[in-house]
């Protein structure tokens, strides 16, 4: 007996059954293809932001000043000048604004940022501005003192804006709009409540120092400096002289020295390299079982159905070895072939991908080249688990004696198997009403691999649109915590801090429209500043707001404790008070700035009761009355006027009319927080969209796999039927009830299995990543009720496709074949 | 009830034309019960797909019960065999999932013809088996597997029974045993046609339709004479 005889043997077995091994390889293809293709997806991203933040000559350190503090830009470059061990440090000014980017067809007035660089020595030297060919040029130090711009990237390409297009900002000032550029910094936009991704509600541009300073009045002030270090120098000691020579230069002024890793853009753009890293492994992990329970299935029926030959092959004296290599060699076939269609599925999903993530964050670099291990990995993964799944029913069939090997099936699955559990659950009906149960029950382990196989693949799709519905579920409960109230209410953020009575403030509270027509309802002068919640170690960040807690357009809504004006005293959120470990009528520390002078803040600690806990799950979030104002230095004072509109106005026309209004930095209606929301939800979609296909062509192989297999296994039964004159409706029709039981059976324990991996998956995540927020763990009915709805059809429906089969069914032939 | 003109088969096997059936014609009556007979190959399960409208023959005419079946279309075959064609096949072709009365149930169920309850029962304790009715077949010996596909061939009440090699996976005692069944069908007015290659069985029937290489070499009472089936040697 040679190789080849054995061979060509084995490739007629193929080619019998070469739709089942095309499509066990398919799902294998998909397992390993999500494994490979996804496998390096950390090792890419997170070479590429090393690769684009070293491009930009990102800062090693970063002073940040306390709210509305201002410090002489000379002083501080001489002050720095002197420290050992750095390398440059450029000062820079970043000051709020109002963005009009409108054009012919849309209205574009959004929040803004400026950041003023340094450009008269041909800078900025540290975070540079990158800028691709095509989207128009950087600052030359001609542009020194000019009113030039260069966008944000990501608002731009929202909005789609060129350079040339009209920008207007705070004061009406228009700007000539000379590049689109991206800025590590701002990689991804984070306003500063830290909630989500607002490029559609937050434009980010760059103006030369000097010109901002002009506009805004800051003449020769700056509040920002970045600092790099010189190479072999200390990092922790340049941060440490930085601290000292800073406090001399200016003891009134509270600042902190912050490093990249401190930065909460790069924080998250590093740990969602790392967790999306984790959710891809799970998912490859979920894939690949599901295909090994796939190719488990085809095999052991393969096998079943050659015992017999097996059998025979026995009698015939053929060593055990040559009797195994036939099955293996399909085996081998389906994981070869697996393999080969999974690497191409690999590089398809890492393409699509990486093309992804070159739209929805452009990087100055991004290397998605190959990631060798993972595709190895994948590719020994894809090759060992048909081979195992073959090996083990192979080992179990040349192990048994030869004449029950012979004897008709001697394993087969043909008697009852769980059939008698029906005589328990009757069943009303003729006897081909009761087949697809019984034959479920008749093989019960056969059944289960299906199920499972099922199952796996809706467990991801559960998981998945799990993990959306709960994203949605929290920032859904965020906007109905901001919008109870005050719907059509607008933040009006002031460029520093102004006595409530001061003309800036009434000037904006009294502002007419063209006919005279007062345009706001209520105006309410509030305060809000930065700060930190701390109990014993734990500590976070905070935006606190101080509003008029009596006389309110919109107050936070309590889930505990209860607003008083009159009882000083902090609102907090819940996951905040979860983290902090404390409750109502605990007493927390709060960081806040204390005024020292005009334009300078001081940072101090102030313990304060926690009066009440809000409803917003954003963890940032915190809230005081007004009277706790005069605590910090800020009594009577303000730098937020919250206003609405009235006689007409609406937040455009508002928006519009305070460009022109001196001291007004941004303006953002409440309702702007739903735009955002769903530019958050963009790349989720995109990615939800990739799987949820995935997972339903697995879960449509698995169900034709295991049909086809069926029909193959059945065509003797199919045959006495059509023999008796069963029509190929009904026999059809016996099948889908099958499957659709199946598909019952593997959906639901799939749904549980994604619940729970869903609870998992946001567990895990948000003890890092999503901890600014308190999560809300949910499954939308609809949502779910149409993917169970789907994939319940999918598997129900795959009978259909052997109806073509089935009807040119030999009969007779079929009839008289022995096993 | 069973009128055959002219009938053939050919297989076009590449440049090979197997002639399974070659002219046949023949009339069979009403409550016949006929043994057909020939070596392996000579076209025995040929002829009887063709009478059951399982096989389209290449020329010729069958007509049962006056109607030219031959020019049936699909659909109008199904329900000709619901209606009157049972099937035994040597290799009995039950149910696995079913157990012995459901399996006879099934073509109960088959006829839709709201048939009582008790009727499958009924007709397996004919066959003898009323004892194994909530047996798998796999439960069940050969014969007694037999004797299930015969009740479950009687249960549809269909006016034709055909049997191919019935006895073909049986030992004599039971292939005797099965024999009777069969004939005493014929004796309540059913038309039975059953195949053998096995000379000494067909001395059972009053007619015994000789075949050889598709072809009718004799036809009549068997050659040996009529035996009853006690007398048979195997
Ligand atoms: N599907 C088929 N294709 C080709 N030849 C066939 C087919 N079915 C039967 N034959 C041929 O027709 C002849 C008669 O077969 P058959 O009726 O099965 O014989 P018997 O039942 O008498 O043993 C044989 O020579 C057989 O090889
Ligand atoms: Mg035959």
């Amino acid at each position: 007996m040679n190789l080849g005889f054995w061979l060509r043997w084995s490739w007629r077995d193929l080619k019998a059954r070469w739709l089942q091994v095309v499509a066990i390889a398919l799902i294998i293809a998909l397992g390993t293809g999500v494994f490979a293709g996804l496998g390096g997806q950390e090792t890419w991203r997170v070479e590429s932001l090393d690769q684009s933040y070293e491009r930009l000559n990102h800062y090693d350190l970063q002073v940040d000043f306390a709210d509305g503090t201002y410090v002489d830009e000379d002083t501080l470059s001489a002050a720095l000048s002197a420290i050992e061990g750095l390398n440059d440090a450029e000062p820079r000014l970043v000051a709020a604004t109002l963005v009009d980017a409108s054009t012919d067809k849309e209205d574009i007035l959004v929040s803004g940022r400026v950041v003023g660089v340094d450009v008269t020595e041909g800078g900025p030297y540290v975070d540079e501005i990158h800028i691709e060919a095509g989207d128009g040029r950087s600052f030359t130090s001609e542009d020194a003192g000019q009113r030039v711009v260069v966008v944000e990237k990501k608002f731009a390409d929202y909005y789609d804006l060129q350079p040339g297009d009209s920008i207007r900002v705070s004061g009406d000032v228009s700007l000539d709009y000379v590049g689109t550029g991206t800025f590590a910094e701002y990689f991804q936009i984070i306003p500063e409540d830290g909630t989500f991704s607002g490029e559609a509600s937050l434009a980010i541009l760059f103006m030369p120092l000097d010109t901002l300073q002009d506009l805004t009045g800051h003449t020769g002030l700056v509040n920002d400096v970045v600092i790099t270090v010189q190479d072999g120098a200390s990092r922790a000691a340049v941060a440490t002289a930085v601290e000292e020579t800073l406090a001399a230069t200016f003891p009134e002024v509270g600042f902190e020295v912050t490093m990249p890793e401190d930065d909460p853009v790069h924080h998250i753009l590093y740990s969602d390299a790392r967790n999306d890293q984790d959710t891809w492994n799970l998912i490859g992990a979920l894939f690949l079982i599901g295909a090994s329970f796939g190719a488990f299935n085809l095999a052991g029926r393969m096998v079943e159905s050659q015992r017999r030959q097996i059998g025979i092959g026995m009698a015939l004296g053929v060593p055990r070895g040559w009797l195994a290599f036939r099955p293996l060699l399909v085996g081998a076939q389906i994981a070869i072939l697996g393999t080969i269609m999974g690497l191409v599925i690999g590089w398809g999903l890492s393409l699509l991908f990486a093309n992804l993530f070159k739209t929805l964050l452009p990087l100055p670099y991004w290397g998605t080249s190959l990631y060798l291990p993972g595709y190895i990995r994948a590719a020994l993964l894809g090759l060992a688990l048909p081979l195992v799944a073959t090996m083990i029913p192979v080992w179990r069939a040349v192990r048994v004696q030869p004449i029950d090997a012979i004897k008709s099936g001697h394993l087969v699955a043909k008697g009852g198997g769980l059939s008698w559990l029906l005589n328990y659950l009757p069943i009303p009906g003729r006897s081909f009403t009761q087949m697809p149960f019984r034959n479920i029950l008749r093989s019960p382990w056969r059944t289960l691999l299906t199920v499972l196989g099922i199952a796996m693949a809706i467990l991801l799709m559960t998981a998945f649109i799990g993990f959306m519905d709960s994203f949605i579920a929290t920032l859904d409960q965020g906007e109905e915590a901001y919008l109870y109230q005050g719907r059509d209410r607008l933040l009006v953020q002031l460029d520093t801090f102004y006595p409530q009575g001061s003309e800036r403030v009434t000037d904006i509270v009294q502002m007419t429209d063209q006919s005279g027509e007062r345009m706001f309802g209520e105006t309410e002068p509030a305060l809000v500043l930065g700060g930190k919640l701390s109990q014993g170690t734990e500590s976070i960040d905070t935006l606190l707001e101080l509003h008029d807690m009596q006389n309110p357009i919109w107050v936070p809504r309590l889930i505990d404790g209860e607003l008083r004006g009159d009882m000083p005293g902090i609102v907090i959120s819940e996951k905040a008070a979860e983290d902090l470990g404390v409750k109502v009528g605990d007493s927390i520390t709060l960081e806040h700035p204390l005024r020292e002078g005009e334009m300078a803040f001081r940072l101090v600690e102030t313990e304060i009761p926690l009066v009440g806990i809000h409803d917003n799950p954003i963890r940032g979030l915190s809230y005081m009355d007004m009277a706790g104002a005069a605590a910090m230095g800020l009594g009577d004072m303000t730098n937020m006027v919250v206003v609405t509109p009235d006689n007409g106005s609406d937040a455009t026309s508002i928006k519009r009319a305070l460009l022109v209004q001196p001291g007004v930095a941004s303006v953002q209606a409440i309702g702007e927080f739903a735009d955002a929301l769903e530019e958050a939800l963009e790349i989720f979609v995109a990615i939800l969209a990739i799987i949820q296909g995935i997972v339903l062509l697995m879960a449509f192989l698995i169900a034709f796999n295991s049909t086809s297999i069926n029909v193959d296994e059945r065509s003797r039964e199919f045959a006495t039927m059509f023999a008796f004159g069963l029509p190929l409706r009904t026999v059809t029709r016996m099948q889908v009830v099958e499957n659709l039981l199946i598909g019952i059976l593997g959906t639901a324990l799939g749904v549980v299995l994604g619940w729970l991996a869903l609870n998992y998956l946001l567990v895990q995540r948000v003890e890092d990543q999503l901890e600014d927020f308190k999560f809300i763990i949910t499954l939308s009915p609809d949502t779910l009720a149409i993917s169970v709805a789907l994939g319940v059809l999918v598997v129900a429906l795959t009978p259909l496709l052997s109806i073509r089969k089935m009807s040119r069914m030999d009969i007779p032939s079929t009839l008289r074949v022995m096993e | 009830m069973i009128e055959l003109k002219q009938l053939s088969k050919r297989y076009q096997m590449g440049s090979v034309t197997v002639t399974a059936l070659h002219e046949i014609s023949l009339e069979i009556g009403e409550g016949e019960f006929v043994v057909v007979l020939g070596p392996s190959g000579s076209g025995k399960s040929t002829l009887l797909n063709m009478i059951s409208a399982l096989d389209t023959p290449t020329a010729g005419q069958v007509i049962i019960r006056g109607h030219d079946i031959t020019r049936a279309n699909r659909q109008q075959k199904f329900s000709f065999r619901r209606d009157t064609i049972s099937f035994i096949f040597q290799t009995f072709n039950l149910f696995p999932s079913l157990t012995a009365l459901e399996n006879v149930q099934f073509a109960v169920d088959m006829k839709g013809n709201g048939a009582r309850p008790d009727s499958a029962m009924q007709v397996l304790q004919a066959v003898g088996l009323g004892e194994r009715a909530n047996h798998f077949p796999h439960e069940l010996s050969g014969g007694e597997q037999q004797r299930v596909a015969i009740a479950r061939a009687l249960a549809t009440g269909n006016p034709i029974l055909l049997a191919d090699e019935p006895t073909g996976e049986l030992d004599f005692q039971t292939g005797v045993q099965i024999l009777q069944l069969l004939e005493s069908q014929a004796h309540s007015g059913k038309t039975v046609l059953v195949v053998t290659h096995n000379r000494e069985i067909s001395r059972i029937a009053d007619r015994v339709i000789e075949l050889s290489s598709g072809q009718i070499v004799s036809d009549g009472a068997p050659q040996e004479g009529k035996a009853p089936i006690a007398e048979l040697h195997w």
